[in-house]
């Protein structure tokens, strides 16, 4: 379950509703998808659905709320001023969420019912939510939330201006002294998924990249592990923000009246970033970044500047296997008879796949031949015609699925939902042809190995 | 007899494009990239479990492979079965007058191959090979 957690949202607090709604609308590039209240927490908000989260501006209502929630939110923006203040992460189901986390050792309260309401159209939504004491998370606050409500309930926050505005979360930057600390709360006791661990020594830094689904939590800590770290809090630095065309976001941000670096080259290669100044961020350091497509190239995974990788990277997901072919043919049993008579491999079953054809399994030691003929009208009966009848597809094993689509998805290639194929139990999702030089692929997990 | 399914073809117009998506993307390890400058080929096999991927870049005009490419674009193109005994198999497919492209087996990325006409199998193009080491094993002196 815990590695099943995603980034929720982003909560940033401010001193001013509507300044700051007005600001991040233009840094952000949408307008709200929702302005509402907490009656029983005495804060009110704005959101931004973005591409692959939501964005929430929070600050104290003025009236009587629970102080749990109230105070909380008054003493952070005294001591500290505007900026993130939480990251809530977002779980299928709380209850058992809190009772694995607890059991790893994590403070966490009941989970409790919440429920806000948009002031300017009267929707509602529900969700219940979990707040996780600072001290177990080095002072990071972070809250577990199950939505209650459907995604749609809250819409999304629409681009003013196409190619210009921030469609995702890249990475959120939390800046710790004790980095050993902070990756046993990520790794062990959240169950995040460590992608990097480097070193870059010109610059005396060490990072952690965790990731959540497609947002990068990127943990920033000194090189070596000082004495004086060790107990000290981690704080949130800034967000980063992918965006199609920096070039086009920093001309509409200046033309806003929003200061920004420019573009100048990432870190990263293939990546242009520019960093967004002034009060108009409200405390949150701001970074815009575009990925070029060599970014997703394996070099630009490596160290850069005399980097080092202090443990091997993880992948998203690994390919086990090859599970079958897909071969079509117009008459399922003369080429049955002849895959039998000469290369002697039998067919074992045949079954029908509902809007596919019939279909004929032929074992062959590590994989299979699944010899189709299509149903009239179906698209694998169309390719037969456009490319001839024989090898159609080929389907591949990985060991998480759900993983395997979002990794793709990050680098731009488009793939479907995980859907349940047939017996035993597996689930598949099919990679566009686009990516995968002409071959149609199928992504599957058995859910018994 | 056929043990299992070696490599599954796959004809690509640029090999060092298709690695971003088959090495990069799925992950799969190179463990064989070679110019086969006799059949004008570039090849690159990548492990899939215990079975394999191999890219196929034509770097001629007038072979099988580009002709491919002109025709039907880039796509899955043939299916490679390991043989226990490849030449036992040539000779009893012969023998059951399997229209064959190789008369005789020859060295290939995979090992010791022979193609089967296309025909032969209703449009999927199907190779057999068997490891050179155990090749070897099997028909000492042969090269």
């Amino acid at each position: 379950m815990a590695g099943n957690l995603t980034l929720d949202h982003v909560v940033i607090a401010v001193y001013d509703l509507d300044a700051a709604t007005a600001d991040y609308t233009n840094v952000l590039g949408r307008t709200p998808s929702w302005r509402g209240g907490h009656p029983k927490y005495g804060t009110r908000n704005t959101l931004f659905r973005i591409d692959n989260t939501y964005v929430e501006l929070l600050a104290l209502s003025g009236a009587q709320g629970d102080k749990r929630w109230s105070g909380e939110l008054q003493r952070f923006l005294e001591q500290r001023g505007e900026g993130v203040y939480a990251l809530a992460l977002g779980t299928p189901d709380i209850r058992s969420t809190v009772n694995e986390m607890r059991e790893n050792g994590l403070e966490v309260m009941d989970p409790a019912d919440g429920h806000g309401i948009d002031l300017d159209t009267g929707a509602e939504r529900a969700w219940r939510n979990a707040m996780v004491a600072p001290k177990g998370t080095n002072g990071i606050r972070l809250f577990f939330i199950q939505h209650l409500a459907p995604p749609e309930a809250l819409p999304v926050a629409e681009p003013v201006d196409e190619a210009a505005y921030v469609r995702r979360m890249d990475h959120a930057v939390v800046l710790s002294a004790d980095m050993e600390a902070a990756r046993r709360v990520w790794s062990d006791v959240l169950g995040a998924r460590l992608a990097l661990d480097r070193t870059f020594p010109d610059r005396n830094t060490r990072i952690l990249f965790y990731r959540l689904a497609d947002i990068t939590i990127e943990i920033s800590g000194g090189s070596a592990q000082s004495r004086e770290g060790i107990g000290k809090p981690d704080r949130f630095f800034g967000l980063a923000w992918g965006v199609d065309s920096i070039e086009r976001t920093c001309a509409r941000l200046a033309a806003a009246g929003v200061e920004t670096s420019g573009p100048r080259p990432g870190i990263k290669p293939g990546t242009l970033v520019a960093t967004v100044k002034g009060p108009a961020t409200h405390g949150v350091a701001t970074l815009l970044i575009e990925h070029m497509p060599q970014s997703f190239e394996a070099e630009a995974r490596g160290p850069q500047r005399g980097a080092i990788d202090n443990a091997p990277q993880q992948r998203a997901f690994t390919a086990t296997a090859l599970d079958h072919i897909s071969v079509t043919t117009p008459d399922l049993l003369a080429t049955a008879t002849k895959w039998a008579a000469t290369l002697n491999l039998s067919v074992t079953e045949t079954h029908d796949v509902p809007g596919e054809g019939r279909v004929a399994k032929i074992p062959a030691g590590n994989a299979y031949l699944a010899l189709t003929q299509p149903t009239e009208g179906s698209g694998i009966a169309a390719a037969m015609t456009d490319r001839g009848q024989g090898m159609h597809a080929i389907a591949i094993a990985v060991d998480n699925i759900d993983e395997a689509v979002r990794d793709l998805r990050v680098k731009g290639i488009e793939v479907t939902d995980p859907t349940p194929g047939r017996d035993p139990t597996p689930r598949i999702a099919r990679v566009s042809k686009t990516a995968t030089n002409g071959v149609p692929l199928i992504l599957i997990q058995h859910t018994t190995p | 007899m056929l043990t299992k399914v070696h490599h599954v073809g796959v004809v690509v117009r640029d090999i060092d494009q298709a690695m971003r998506f088959w090495r990069d993307t799925l992950g799969l390890d190179i463990h064989k990239l070679q110019m086969i400058e006799e059949q004008g080929v570039k090849a690159a096999l990548l492990n899939l479990g215990d079975s394999e991927i191999e890219l196929l870049e034509p770097v001629v005009t007038d072979n099988g492979i580009a002709r491919y490419l002109d025709r039907k674009g880039e796509g899955l193109h043939h299916i490679c079965f390991q043989s226990d005994d490849v030449e036992r198999d040539l000779t009893a497919l012969k023998f059951k007058g399997v229209e064959m492209i190789d008369q005789q087996t020859r060295v290939g990325i995979a090992g010791r191959i022979c193609f089967l006409h296309p025909t032969a199998m209703d449009g999927a193009l199907i190779e057999l090979c068997q490891p050179l080491d155990e090749y070897a094993a099997l028909h000492p002196g042969a090269r």
